[in-house]
């Protein structure tokens, strides 16, 4: 359904082209070879990747011909598969290619190539696609079908470590822009007959390839029917990175918060399977996709699994602490220095204030510059190469926040705030929610800058206002704290010991639910 | 295999639970102390509130089972069954009244609160303005959304209770609870309607149960729900005249808050805990008046079937605004609460007793 969709919307824009440049490029295959190479000519455009060869078969003279497109294609396949077999292997093996049209490309079909990617279609929209994704079309003079040969292959960047999302232990194998590469690191974790690939077709003009991935049995069919059903509505010229997708399907486009998570790694993305979650990758980006999320997933690193229980739920504490303070502390200082200096001790009131002696702005403004700067410094670091990032970051840090303590521009403490904000906020193991705390600082600031400590209570009961109602794929984004699913919580409120973790989460509503045995460990 | 439960609006008894205990938790515990310590003399006012409490439990029994009898089926619809369509419009529409006046009374006591002890020079219309907002947010979302910020906020605040709890317990005089049983049967009495009023709020539940997936479990889950509020007061108001003594008690207006201000954080970290009790509170406080006005909204929904939501969100806020704003003194304040506590009585002592027995007579029985 979702094929033909795209090759109708195909054909009215081929169509459309028909009328007003190319008069005489038409949609449809032809029986003789020249006709037809011709005609694709013209559909591209003639471009000089476009190979076309013609040539006969060994000593008979039948013609026949392979386009391709050069660099998108693997050269050696071509010539020692294609060529060699259909040009000298055919007649030596004694194979009859002394039939015409249809016959003999059954015949090189099924005896002579032995290619095991290859189909025989009938469409040019087909054939184009084929051509276009780097592979191999052969045409036989006297018949209107096309053989496909997958030569695909071109250069691809090796399998490196994430860099977004870098551990201590765990593997090292991040995701690649190859979507075959990615699916096979999703397929070696997860050796399961009910592993599930499922393919889409995304963008008009790209036609790239999307895969979901779930494993069939553990993942509740209602979530893989809505995500199809959102999936299927995607209507976009091109998706240049799975960003794209998850902007599409979300379901709430005015939340802060990001309603997919996306990850780099392999091993996430196998235990986000065995969660009963859906994967969802795209052709190009290293990124997959991950629905639903939660709240309380964005806080959880792969690394929590993988070291011993204590030290993890310890870190996920810290983690906890961490958000509060990207979120909350510059607006708590705003709140506490121009609305409550009541409720500073008074050793360090005395102190603050005396800090604050000269600085001629009020607290708002002291914190926005900083923080602004903190920004700046930060889209910066990004966008300088590598080696003069850490200039900027030592010029940017220490200089200017040290001149701008001496020029009296802002206080020792608000410096220390800032920096304190900007290392909690690097320590969130997800990249999306951290640029959502950025953003939502600056509205705590702002709220804490009018209405104080009750500002930013209100403002923080909005917030979970706003969480109760948000949903990632249908789930409750604030599960399982609200609607309440007490057996998840020992991998939230603690991280308990895998032995104990012997349930999928509950959330997801899967079908399986037991992850593993009871007994299992020596512990119990 | 189910279709997503938390998908479809529905609730379960952990809702239930949580939510008599958020709407109860509220203002009244901010004052209740004085209120009964006037009333009785020493501790006896607990006595008085453990009875006002069971009174309470009773009552969120016997509503819970009366909205249980009829699953799915709203308020306004069976009551419609029960004693004539008009009859059930006219009691619709009161309940709607009343728990609009609940709302605009903790939005107007939010402002109170907070120019008492965070803000000295903001206005109480500010403070109680943005609150009323952030209700209006809260309500255009969906009901079981405000059902969930319960199961958010009320562990929250039963912690920050027990910690101000166990923080005074180095002020504590046990001699200035005893001695006992001095106050007369009046006084008692007295206390008991005190501290009675203090539990209002439940009535929520004629309006939440339709919402429930297995209402059967219903009135069991929302006593246990009432129980927390009824252990937490009294364990307050025991501390309260414990460290206070009941004569200072009497003079406080918010003798809870205080309890607050007595602590002091251990290494010194932050000083006037009473704030940052306070703004705990806000949670429990919001708490009950988002389930207040969602409950007005669903009231008034079921009987004007065409209205949308926005539009009685449109129509009702400035009306609470203007309610909240209405009473110029604490005094006029107390009044307006005694009337809500009046027409509470009515609503969840009155009206199921007269609609189970008309039940009972009539026979009719809700689809189980």
């Amino acid at each position: 359904m979702f094929f033909k969709y795209f090759n109708n919307q195909r054909k009215q824009q081929n169509n459309q082209l028909n009328q007003s440049e190319q008069e005489d490029f038409k949609v449809q295959l032809f029986r003789t070879i020249d006709e037809n190479i011709e005609n694709i000519k013209k559909l591209y455009d003639s471009p000089d990747d476009l190979i076309t060869r013609k040539f006969t078969i060994g000593n008979t003279n039948q013609e026949c011909a392979i386009i391709y497109i050069a660099g998108l294609t693997n050269k050696t396949v071509i010539d020692n598969r294609i060529m060699q077999s259909i040009q000298i292997e055919s007649v030596e093996s004694g194979k009859n290619v002394e039939v015409k049209g249809d016959a003999l490309l059954n015949t090189l079909h099924e005896k002579v190539l032995h290619s095991s990617v290859s189909k025989v279609v009938n469409n040019l929209d087909e054939v184009s696609l084929a051509i276009l994704s780097g592979d191999t079309a052969l045409f036989v003079n006297g018949t209107d079908k096309v053989l496909i040969l997958g030569t695909k292959g071109w250069e691809n960047r090796s399998i490196e470590e994430p860099i977004s999302e870098g551990l201590i232990r765990g593997p090292r194998e991040g995701f690649i822009e190859n979507i075959r590469t990615n699916t096979v690191l999703v397929r070696r974790r997860v050796r399961d007959s009910n592993l599930r690939f499922k393919a889409y077709q995304v963008g008009r003009r790209s036609k790239k390839q999307l895969v979901v991935s779930y494993i069939e049995g553990i993942v509740n069919p209602d979530l893989v029917k809505e995500l199809n059903r959102r999936l299927e509505s995607i209507d976009l010229d091109d998706a240049p990175e799975s960003g794209y997708i998850e902007q599409w399907i979300e379901d709430d486009f005015l939340s802060p918060f990001p309603q997919l998570s996306h990850t780099e790694r392999p091993d996430k993305v196998a235990s986000a399977l065995d969660q009963g979650k859906i994967a969802i990758l795209l052709d190009g980006t290293p990124f997959v996709l991950i629905a639903p999320m939660t709240f309380g997933n964005t806080l959880q690193s792969p690394e929590d699994y993988y070291e011993r229980w204590i030290v993890s739920s310890l870190i996920r504490y810290l983690r906890y602490v961490a958000a509060f303070i990207a979120v909350f502390l510059p607006s708590l200082y705003i709140a506490l220095v121009s609305f409550h200096p009541g409720m500073i001790p008074s050793k360090l009131a005395f102190s603050l204030a005396a800090t604050r002696e000269g600085v001629p702005f009020p607290a708002l403004i002291e914190a926005l510059l900083m923080e602004a700067t903190m920004e700046l410094l930060r889209e910066a670091g990004i966008r300088l190469p590598k080696p003069i990032g850490q200039t900027i970051g030592i010029v940017g840090g220490l200089v200017i926040g040290e001149a701008a303590v001496r020029a009296g521009i802002v206080s020792p403490v608000m410096v220390i705030i800032v920096a304190l904000t900007a290392i909690a906020s690097f320590s969130m193991p997800s990249y999306g929610m951290a640029l959502s705390f950025r953003m939502l600082r600056f509205g705590f600031m702002l709220i804490a800058s009018v209405l104080g400590l009750y500002g930013i209570i209100l403002g923080y009961i909005a917030l979970n206002i706003h969480l109760v109602n948000l949903k990632s794929l249908g789930v409750p984004y604030s599960a399982p704290f609200a609607p309440s699913f007490y057996g998840d919580w020992k991998d939230l409120v603690i991280r308990a010991p895998i032995t104990m973790l012997t349930k999928r989460p509950k959330y997801t509503q899967t079908g399986d639910t037991e992850r593993m045995d009871n007994k299992g460990g020596n512990s119990t | 295999m189910k279709s997503f439960e938390y998908g479809d609006g529905e609730i379960g008894h952990t809702e239930i639970f949580y939510a008599v205990a958020s709407m109860v938790i509220a203002i009244g515990i901010l004052n209740l102390p004085r209120d009964l310590a006037q009333a009785t003399n020493y501790v006896d006012g607990v006595f008085s509130l453990i009875i006002a409490g069971l009174f309470a439990i009773l009552f969120t029994w016997m509503i819970a089972s009366l909205a249980a009898k009829y699953p799915k089926q709203s308020f306004y619809s069976y009551t419609a069954s029960l004693i004539s369509r008009p009859i059930a419009f006219v009691i619709t529409l009161g309940l709607t009244i009343h728990f609009l006046l609940f709302v605009a009374y903790e939005t107007r006591m939010i402002g109170v609160i907070a120019a008492h002890y965070i803000f000295d020079r903001t206005p109480i219309e500010v403070a109680s303005f943005s609150f009323l907002m952030l209700i209006v947010y809260a309500v255009s979302g969906s009901h079981v959304g405000i059902l969930r910020l319960n199961l958010m906020f009320l562990p929250i605040i039963v912690l920050i209770a027990i910690t101000i709890c166990l923080m005074n317990l180095a002020y504590f005089d046990t001699e200035n609870l005893s001695p006992f049983f001095t106050t007369d049967l009046k006084g008692y009495w007295k206390g008991v309607q005190e501290s009675y009023f203090s539990f209002s709020g439940y009535e929520i539940l004629l309006f939440y149960i339709v919402l429930m997936n297995r209402p059967k479990k219903a009135p069991k889950f929302a006593a246990l729900g009432m129980i927390i509020p009824v252990l937490l007061y009294a364990t307050f108001y025991v501390i309260t005249i414990g460290v206070f003594s009941y004569d200072t008690t009497q003079t406080m207006v918010f003798p809870t808050i205080e309890l607050a201000k007595e602590v002091e954080v251990p290494g010194g970290f932050f000083e006037r805990l009473e704030s940052v009790f306070f703004i705990i509170w806000i949670m429990a406080i919001f708490n009950t008046a988002a389930m207040a006005y969602d409950v007005s909204l669903l009231a008034a929904r079921s009987i004007f079937k065409k209205v949308k939501k926005k539009t009685l969100i449109f129509i009702f806020s400035p009306i609470i605004f203007l309610a909240a704003m209405f009473p110029q003194n604490l005094n006029e304040i107390r009044t307006m609460a005694t009337y809500i506590s009046y027409s509470s009585l009515f609503v969840v002592v009155f009206i199921p007793i007269v609609l189970l027995v008309i039940a009972k007579l009539r026979g009719i029985k809700g689809s189980e």
